[in-house]
């Protein structure tokens, strides 16, 4: 499958005007060659349970679209986040564990750019943006997903340290990970804690292992037992780490949104090849107007879904507030996800169900109307939004 | 070292349609670097890498050629000539050929020219010899280890199961095989980076001299290949699927 | 009259071919037909035209270099209407370079020769083997033959003649000779062949094709990557644009998922039958019959019911 078709040079096209547009295509022309040559090859056997997602994630790393978005200094590479959006689309449809579990790692990059002091920059940002270090992003808890808020993880001053103690739980990159993101309860308000994977005192739980899809990626518990962590561990101000998770997700949630996309695509370019090829009586299964209206629903769900999150990374890029459009595209996009892949498994027939290469981009989207903001918490989001403004 | 690499940008044949009276669809098709000329990058760059200097990529192509050429940039080259040539660049293999090896000569002081086996779209394999003719140099066909050392380049060439080592001095033209090297993927940096490096246009009609060769070659006409294949797919167990192939074959009386 | 029309290929075998295709082309122009050799007469040379084996003072066979200086003397002082080459590494550069320096058309490589209008049209693959391209050069031109596409006469030579020819030092030496076996995989002139490609595991599984090809009494060839990346095979068994061109009754590509460079070898095979496991394979828009599965249980019972007949 090729990555970067006509429709998102298109895309490039209307959103940044022509020059731009000829620079960002080069770019994710290149990727999109390394991404369909390195990593979608590797893709079945990693929900298969074969194969090891470090592989296609360091391909992912060593071309350095990590750094797209990040400025200068520490090797980023100072392109709009709309470019790194759409990378990422590549990403999701060369394998939607591995765009995952990166875009979850550069979500505690841009943690550590955005809010970091000098020192934890200089110290950190260039082995994250490297992936010299990998990290995870630890908000969940067992009691509270969309009412983060209500988090009971704690942390509590000890001296010029902070001890944590709680539990974190579907913790994408646990084990693996050299530095996970804490977000704990402290006296004021909460706060986000640079914690080493090494730390004595955080514990991994089991591998979660019977997960419906991403099954290339590592999920688990994660438990703070007694975590002594310095002083310097906390980003940004202490009481700050709440509005800070919220920025961060708002940014995350484009990123998924754009990862769903190209689940979409990776699931129905199978099964438009299939309907091209499959006869019955008499004609092709593509030639039939009811194969055509989903034809045609699918790439009308892709393109808004895309434009939407597009639109998203657009005001982020500019400044402007996109939370809300953050919120919209991702729900929009994650639902047409499910739907769309669910079509290509229809239109596959007794080979959708019965072959794991088709029905993996289903179980893999299933994840994302849950995850990273659930649809529900997200249209909650919207509304309050849609209701506060002046209309 | 001054290291020339000679790219083409060709059609990429896998996109390639053709209309209705089954003539390929030229203008305006997807093109691409030709797939082995990765392979003469990569060998130029390395040899950049191992001796110091500098590749300079040198195409013969329309303005879509551009984009090839910024590929063998990312994948290091130094600077580039690029030979402006509205399709059909040129009629022959050596009227390209002459064009080429009047661009290096402009260039001067070249120590190597690299170029590949052939063109992924055509492969004829011919334009590397005939531009070590015009240029006066000693060629080395399908190479697949190079080395250059005290102005000698010295290279493995596979010939008929016989492997032999042939040696020229310098400058010397070498086209490689794709068994020579594995080409680099850039990373984004490095394409990006690639943008910025110089390109230098020359308009065709200003290489063309009194000694432009005329040998009155004509493309007369290009049409797709018939291939009424019958695309019949046996299914069932691979016993019964075997059975009906076996029955199929016997009636086409090729079994 | 037009200059007589040359033929030469090193490779004993092409050498046959192609001075059938040089006859052929010098009845068409009304001229004759001269072989060449160099260094010295093959045995068996086949041809029923004249043959000239032109010697000089150093192995003209030895570099193409000299090859193409020596077929350049020549041609100079007895003038030639056309000058065909068989398609090998060696025949391609020869044919390059004789061109370059007398700057005149090289057709490139074809393997369907007509004269018209006073003009050599040669046919070729263009795009990968997608299309077909008609080229036409005035004389004298050069042209590469391709293996297989003219069948050599049976009958020896009507005259050998030897001419003497001075060529200078090549530009380039050998340093080294390493010997490899000649092999000849058979696949040129095979009626039936089992090909491979990276459907394959490993080397040891390529037994299976093996069990095939014997049950079927098939050559066996394969796809560019088992020849060169993964050197299970040698580069005689090599099918494609870059390798051999075959034209069997019969062809079974297993595990060969059908990128055009591979596809371009076989278009003149009568019947293409495809085994692989993704059913999205392009090998499967060129083949008649096709199976999709796992080649590791397909081919057993493929051969298994060859030989249950």
């Amino acid at each position: 499958m090729k990555l970067f078709g006509a429709e998102q040079e298109r895309v490039l096209g209307s959103l940044y005007g022509a020059e731009a547009a000829e620079a960002y295509g080069s770019l994710l022309r290149s990727l999109s060659v390394v991404l369909e040559e390195k990593v979608s090859p590797l893709s079945l056997a990693l929900d298969q349970g074969k194969g090891e997602i470090k592989v296609p994630r360091r391909v992912l790393f060593d071309q350095g679209v990590c750094r797209l978005p990040h400025a200068g200094e520490f090797g980023g590479m100072g392109v709009s986040f709309g470019v790194y959006a759409l990378a990422m689309e590549l990403a999701g449809a060369a394998d939607a564990s591995t765009a995952m579990s990166f875009g979850i790692h550069n979500t505690v990059a841009e943690a550590v750019a955005t809010f970091g002091s000098a020192e934890q920059k200089g110290r950190l940002l260039s082995a994250l943006l490297s992936g010299k270090k990998l990290a995870a992003f630890a908000l969940t808890e067992p009691t509270s997903g969309s009412d983060a808020r209500s988090m009971h993880t704690t942390a509590s001053r000890d001296g010029k340290n902070y001890v944590i103690d709680g539990s974190k739980m579907f913790i994408t990159n646990a084990g693996e990970a050299d530095l996970y993101l804490v977000f704990a309860a402290t006296g004021k308000g909460h706060g986000a804690f640079l914690v080493e994977g090494t730390n004595p005192g955080l514990k991994v739980g089991r591998a979660l292992k019977e997960k419906l899809g991403m099954r290339g990626s590592h999920t688990a518990e994660v438990r703070l037992v007694k975590c002594l962590v310095a002083e310097d561990s906390l980003l940004g101000k202490e009481g700050t780490g709440f509005d800070q998770a919220k920025r961060l997700l708002d940014s995350s949630r484009i990123v998924m949104g754009m990862i769903c996309i190209g689940i979409a695509r990776a699931a129905y370019v199978k099964a438009l090849a299939y309907a091209k090829g499959r006869e019955l009586f008499g004609r092709k299964l593509s030639d039939m107007q009811i194969t055509r209206e989903k034809v045609a629903n699918a790439a009308i769900e892709t393109s808004a879904a895309r434009l939407l999150c597009m639109h998203a990374a657009r005001l982020k890029d500019v400044g402007k507030p996109y939370s809300s459009e953050a919120a919209q595209g991702k729900v929009f996009a994650a639902e047409m996800a499910v739907r769309t892949c669910d079509a290509a498994v229809q239109l596959l027939g007794g080979y959708g169900y019965t072959s794991d290469d088709v029905h993996r981009h289903l179980r893999d989207a299933r994840l994302l109307t849950i995850g990273e903001g659930t649809s529900e918490v997200l249209r909650m989001l919207i509304a309050s939004q849609e209701l506060e403004r002046e209309r | 070292m001054n290291i020339v690499v000679l790219v083409k940008s060709a059609v990429d044949e896998a996109e390639l349609r053709a209309d209705p009276s089954g003539h390929p669809v030229l203008k305006g098709a997807a093109v691409k670097m030709s797939n082995f000329d990765m392979n003469g990058v990569e060998e130029a760059v390395k040899q950049k890498e191992a001796n110091g200097g500098t590749v300079i990529v040198v195409t013969l192509g329309g303005a879509d050629a551009k984009k090839a050429i910024k590929e063998a940039m990312a994948m290091g080259g130094t600077r580039a000539v690029h030979i402006l040539a509205e399709p059909p660049a040129a009629p022959d293999s050596l009227a390209t050929a002459y064009c080429l090896a009047q661009a290096v000569k402009r260039i001067g002081d070249v120590d190597l020219v690299v170029c590949s086996e052939g063109a992924s779209d055509t492969y004829q394999g011919e334009v590397g010899a005939m531009v070590a003719e015009f240029l006066d140099m000693p060629f080395i066909a399908y190479a697949r280890k190079v080395a250059t050392a005290n102005g000698k380049v010295r290279c493995e060439q596979g010939l008929r199961g016989a492997v032999r080592v042939l040696e020229a001095k310098l400058p010397a033209v070498v086209s490689v095989v794709s068994e020579a090297n594995v080409p680099r993927y850039p990373t984004l940096l490095q394409v990006m980076a690639a943008g910025k490096k110089p390109i230098e246009e020359i308009p065709v009609a200003s290489l063309n001299g009194p000694d432009y060769p005329e040998t009155g070659t004509e493309v007369i006409d290009i049409t797709i290949q018939p291939a009424d294949r019958k695309k019949l797919l046996f299914d069932g167990t691979p016993e019964e699927a075997a059975k009906k192939l076996v029955d199929a074959l016997k009636q086409e009386a090729v079994l | 009259m037009t200059g007589a029309v040359l033929s030469y290929s090193e490779s004993a075998e092409l050498a046959g071919e192609v001075a059938a295709a040089g006859a052929e082309v010098a009845t068409m122009l009304g001229t004759d037909a001269v072989a060449l050799e160099l260094d010295e007469m093959s045995a068996g040379l086949r041809t029923s035209g004249s043959v000239v084996v032109l010697k000089g003072d150093r192995a003209l066979e030895a570099i193409a270099d000299s090859a193409a200086s020596g077929i350049l003397e020549f041609a100079k002082t007895k003038g030639f209407g056309a000058l065909l080459i068989g398609e090998t590494r060696f025949g391609t550069m020869v044919a390059a370079k004789v061109a370059a320096r007398l700057k005149v058309g090289s057709l490139g490589k074809g393997k369907k020769l007509r004269v018209d209008g006073g003009r050599l049209v040669l046919e070729r693959d263009a795009y990968g083997g997608k299309f077909v391209a008609t080229v036409a050069s005035k004389l004298p031109c050069v042209a590469v033959v391709q293996a297989g596409a003219y069948r050599a006469t049976d009958a020896p030579p009507r005259a050998v003649e030897t001419v003497t020819v001075a060529v200078g030092e090549p530009k380039v030496a050998i340093a080294e000779t390493r010997h490899g076996q000649e092999r000849d995989a058979g696949i040129k002139s095979a009626a039936k062949i089992v090909s491979a490609g990276r459907g394959f595991a490993k080397k040891e599984d390529l037994a299976l094709a093996q069990d095939l090809a014997s049950a079927l009494g098939a050559a066996i060839g394969c796809s560019r990557p088992l020849s060169s990346d993964l050197g299970w095979m040698g580069e005689e068994a090599h099918i494609g644009l870059t390798g051999a061109y075959v034209h069997p009754q019969l062809y079974v590509a297993i595990g060969i998922s059908g990128q055009l460079q591979h596809v371009a070898g076989i278009k003149d095979s009568k019947i293409i039958v495809a085994i692989n496991k993704d059913r999205q394979a392009p090998i499967f828009q060129v083949a008649d019959y096709g199976i999709v599965g796992d080649l590791y249980e397909i081919v057993p019972a493929l051969t298994k019911a060859v030989k249950q007949g």
